[in-house]
């Protein structure tokens, strides 16, 4: 039984999924940054959520910047394709409303964080 | 049917069954095996040395043929011919499991011939095998239901039901842990061979012949081995399967996980098969080195008891002194405030027989935390002269697998067909294999083979050592070329203890000095429990007696239910804190008993009696509150305001390293050395002994409850009465 | 037909100069100099026919980039954060069962997650979890490839290699009736 081993160091060549250098993926990721930052207000309203502007800007800065140690240019590629599907679904009033509102999980209970409330609260 | 010559028979009875001499060397004839020859199995070329048989060397190119009698692990039998293949320029069909290659053979598997003779033996079989796989346990891993449906016809020829119908046959009676249903037997001898060759019970046997023909005892008894479980595996058909789990599920509804055994020291490796959260049954898993594919009856059928007895909720003590139940805030807090108001010097933590690694760890953390040096286990092990420091001095050095290639095997006080049953199968494998031969020193046991009985005394070990002994295993264990010296860790408890340790690491080492094979370990000690090498290996002192002694303010008692702490042996004003899994003696004791989880519902270390780690898996969630071992020391220890730097199994486990690195090197084990220095340290120890050896376990009804969870066992406690009421009336 | 030869005329663009015409009429074909061309360059359908952004596309997928050897696809598989960092997967062969003879489904390497809380279902008394990974058992050819997989999707895993290996020692259907060694068989 071996534990986990660092085999993969290194770098390798591959073919793009889009883009061919970082600078190329890095402003496919800020034009949609752009795009969303724009949709924003008619978002708001077309879906009617209780949320704000601020509060939706401040969640797409949230949700892009999650993924911001990501350096393999064809996660990054994946990922813009996958979030202008989000846009466009939106946009396209393909999505409902709590679509929308399921970016802000508002019925998750958040799980206990540290050991001991963890401990008390289930086995897991 | 017996085939043996009067001389044999006569041989059974004398004490020492060892072979003449001029057999002997028939073993060590051995000599390096002439050239390979070569084979073809459905025209593939292979090289195999002379005299494999055409089954093994098809097995050899992957090339699976069926069988139902032949067994890897037992004797070749060749009666149910359905590995009969077609072998070129041959006239007729050959059995494959009995047949020697030749050279330029050339084997057709899956030829016309060979597929019609397996048809032709599948129908046999069947014209005399009961419809009733739907009701029949086997049902879904049967040999026969696989190899019908891809050999057998596609069509019956059986049209006999209206007159004398198919052949039916009593059922048998062999102890609760074995159902029969004899209806469904083939006749493969399996189970038969079993008895005789691994077991060591010669009970099982055929009478009659051709559709008269049974598998039984002759006059109904019980099948009185630790290792009778192996005959539910080893049945290809339904005939026999196992009562406890009779019609309780089917192999596709479980889950199954691969862990580990810790009911003996051995830790055989098995897997628990659950459904519902809820362990079904436990069946074993190969590990050549350790359990080949074999399961002692404890383990496999002591399950139930993981059901029963659960501690499942925190408890404390009320105003009255009984137990009652509290959430695990309250529990907490309160052994906390115990161990915080507790001066260190007063403060003794006690390990089990069931404590894992983790746990023994955290636990230590902790007391060390705390100023407190008061941690130690149940089982004694003396501490003079090296005492634990040496892994080598309390391990089974040889190694399990290695005791097959022993030529002689000197026992000292320990039963191993009951502390070690598979331990014992592979002395009785080298028994009947290699030709080796056994002793013992201690009370006259049944050990399933023959030994030469040396006698009870301490003093024959101090004989054997300093080399004045005049018997013959002297002579015998400096003329054999791999010895091995097994001490039961039970003897070490008594004042002489020490000394015999310190004589029986003497006369190892001697001979081990000797042997030309200089990576041969001779010194073997065989512990008791699964965990006692871990917690040694950690740095728990064995044994309570001397912190008992100074009277204890708290105990926290790991899973310690072996009742060497009791509350007579407590001041009164003593909290005594209990973690485990089972409401047994420790629990009974205890003034705060927090809820732990066994060893089927955590992922945790155990390293068995050689020294080698290895992880249980999770198989269910433990029920109600209780939780993880570790877990519950690490929250503790939050509470107690000395945080334990572990938040993590991950984590746990690097701590664990750091203490030593053999317990996280899951699946192997080192070898030991420091034999020398350990013999030099012990060289003062060896004082005159007096006393005689015996041991706790010495018939079969001693057995099967010796820990909390087999205790809990309403299968096992079945065995027990089974066995006495066998044993007031054999016939 | 006026869109296939402004087309034609854009791609060719790039090698020509900005005062020269579009495409030539000589018949021979100079390297350089366009109007040294007796006829128009030929192109074939393929590149004719493509869009210009379509082009550009397949050119570069034609390139090839440099990324790091180690692959994380955990932001784009869509596995839940809790499920990525706090499993464990257990990368091992299958056990043969211990109550059968054949072994033709053990050949194989698989990875599992470690057993969550499951529970009897009241409603019709089927289990029920809450893990959504606990069905999951992907089979692969060899450990190696179960690695790649689990270190891809930056699950953390150990390997559980079975002790199964063993001496290979011929059977003999003759040692039962052998008359000096104790695997004579007594009974039968």
């Amino acid at each position: 039984m071996s534990a986990r081993q660092a085999i993969q160091v290194g770098t390798k060549t591959v073919k793009p999924v889009l883009s061919s250098s970082q600078g190329e993926a890095r402003s496919r990721v800020l034009s949609l940054y752009k795009a969303w930052y724009r949709q924003i207000p008619y978002l708001v309203k077309d879906f009617d959520i209780p949320k704000s502007d601020e509060q939706c800007r401040a969640k797409l800065k949230e949700i892009f910047l999650k993924n911001k140690d990501v350096t393999d240019i064809r996660v990054i590629d994946i990922l813009v394709i996958k979030g202008q599907m989000e846009l466009k679904e939106s946009v396209k009033m393909w999505k409902q409303k709590g679509h929308i509102m399921a970016y802000f999980k508002p019925t998750e209970e958040p799980k206990p964080k540290d050991f001991l409330s963890k401990f008390f609260s289930s086995n897991e | 049917m017996l085939r043996q010559p009067l001389s044999r028979a006569l041989a059974l009875t004398s004490p020492t069954r060892a072979a003449p001499l001029a057999a002997r060397r028939f073993a060590e004839q051995v000599q390096a095996r002439p050239d390979n020859v070569e084979v073809f199995i459905d025209d593939q070329p292979v090289y195999v040395p002379p005299g494999t048989t055409v089954l093994q060397a098809a097995a050899q190119v992957g090339v699976e043929i069926p069988r139902f009698c032949y067994h890897e692990r037992l004797a070749v039998a060749g009666n149910c011919r359905m590995c009969l293949v077609e072998v070129e320029k041959s006239p007729k069909p050959v059995a494959a499991c009995a047949m020697p290659v030749m050279k330029g053979m050339r084997v057709k598997t899956n030829s016309d011939l060979t597929r019609k003779a397996r048809e032709g033996v599948m129908e046999f079989l069947l014209v005399n095998h009961p419809l009733d796989c739907p009701i029949c346990d086997q049902g879904g891993e049967c040999d026969l239901q696989d190899q019908s449906m891809a050999f057998g016809s596609d069509k019956s020829r059986f049209t006999d039901i209206h007159f004398s119908g198919k052949r039916a046959v009593e059922d048998k009676d062999v102890g609760p842990l074995i159902k029969t249903i004899m209806t469904r037997c083939i006749h493969c001898t399996r189970c038969i061979r079993f008895a005789s060759e691994v077991a060591g019970v010669d009970d099982f046997g055929t009478t009659g012949r051709g559709t008269d023909m049974q598998v039984g005892t002759y006059v109904e008894k019980m099948f009185l081995s630790e290792l009778s479980g192996n005959i539910i595996d080893l049945c290809p058909v339904g005939a026999l399967t196992s009562k406890p789990y009779s019609f309780a599920a089917r192999p596709w509804e479980t889950r199954r996980i691969d862990s580990v055994d810790v009911l003996d020291p051995l830790g055989s490796n098995i897997v628990v098969a659950t459904r519902t959260n809820e362990v079904l049954r436990i069946l074993p898993r190969t590990n050549e080195e350790i359990n080949e594919e074999w399961l002692a009856d404890k383990s496999r059928f002591a399950c139930d008891g993981l059901k029963r007895q659960r501690l499942v909720t925190p408890m404390m003590a009320d105003s009255r002194g009984n137990l009652t139940p509290c959430e695990w805030e309250d529990a907490i807090v309160a052994a906390a405030r115990a161990l915080r108001d507790c001066p260190p010097d007063k403060l003794v933590a006690v390990s089990g027989d069931l404590a894992d690694a983790e746990s023994l760890v955290a636990l230590k953390d902790l007391l060390n935390k705390l100023g407190s040096e008061n941690t130690c286990t149940e089982q004694y092990f003396p501490l003079e002269g090296s005492g634990i420091d040496f892994r080598s001095s309390y391990l089974l050095n040889t190694k399990i697998a290695n005791v097959e290639e022993a030529d002689f095997v000197l026992l000292i006080g320990t039963n191993v067909r009951f502390e070690a049953p598979l331990l014992n199968a592979r002395i009785r494998k080298a028994f009947i294999h290699k030709e080796t031969d056994v002793a013992l020193v201690g009370p006259k046991v049944d050990l399933t083979y023959d030994y030469m009985h040396v006698g009870d005394s301490a003093s024959i070990v101090k004989d054997l050592a300093t080399g004045t002994s005049a018997h013959e295993v002297l002579k015998r264990l400096e003329s054999a070329k791999r010895p091995v010296v097994i001490l039961g860790a039970d003897q070490l408890k008594t004042q002489e203890g020490s000394a015999l340790l310190a004589y029986t690491q003497e006369l190892a080492l001697r001979l081990q000095d000797k042997l030309q094979d200089k990576n041969w370990k001779v010194l073997n000690v065989l512990q008791r429990t699964a965990s006692q090498v871990a917690a040694l290996d950690i740095g728990y002192k064995p044994g309570v007696g001397k912190v008992l002694e100074a009277g204890p303010k708290v105990v926290y008692l790991l899973g310690a239910d072996a009742g060497v702490v009791t509350r007579e042996s407590l001041p009164k004003d003593a909290v005594v804190i209990y973690q485990g899994h089972h409401g047994d003696v420790g629990a009974q004791a205890a003034d705060i008993v927090l809820p732990g989880a066994a060893y089927t519902e955590k992922r945790a270390t155990y390293v068995n009696a050689e020294g080698r780690a290895q992880q249980t898996l999770v198989a269910v969630t433990p029920p109600g509150k209780a939780r993880e071992d570790w877990k519950i020391i690490r929250a503790l220890s939050e509470v107690v305001g000395e945080r334990l730097p572990y938040d993590n199994l991950d984590e746990v486990r690097t701590r664990m390293s750091e203490i030593s690195p053999a317990l996280v090197s899951y699946g192997d084990v080192q070898d030991n050395n420091y034999f020398a220095q350990a013999r030099a340290l012990a060289q003062s120890l060896q004082k005159p002994v007096s006393g005689k050896l015996d041991v706790q376990l010495k018939t079969l009804e001693d057995y099967f409850m010796t820990d909390s969870i087999s205790r809990a066992s309403p299968t096992m406690a079945k065995c027990v009465q089974a066995v006495l009421k066998q044993k007031q009336s054999p016939y | 037909m006026f869109k296939v030869i402004s087309h034609t005329a854009n791609l060719t663009r790039s090698q020509l100069s900005r005062s020269l015409p579009a495409f030539s009429t000589s018949a021979t074909r100079l390297a350089g100099d366009p109007t040294s061309r007796k006829e128009a360059p030929i192109i074939d359908n393929e590149s004719v026919l493509t869009l210009p952004e379509k082009a550009k596309e397949r050119k570069a997928l034609d390139t090839a980039i440099v990324v790091p050897v180690k692959v994380d696809l955990s932001p784009i598989t869509g596995v839940p954060e809790e499920h990525v960092k706090t499993r464990r997967v257990r990368i091992y062969q299958p056990a043969k069962n211990a109550m059968q003879s054949g072994t033709n489904n053990i050949h194989h390497w698989e990875m599992e997650f470690d057993t969550r809380q499951r529970w009897e279902n009241p409603l019709m008394g089927w289990t029920s979890t809450g893990d959504p990974l606990s069905n999951m058992k992907v089979q692969f050819s060899s450990p190696d490839e179960a690695i790649e997989h689990c270190e891809k999707n930056g699950w953390i895993w150990y390997l559980d290699i079975p002790k199964t290996e063993k001496q290979f020692k011929p059977k003999n259907y003759g040692v039962n009736f052998s008359w000096n060694r104790r695997t004579r068989v007594s009974t039968k």
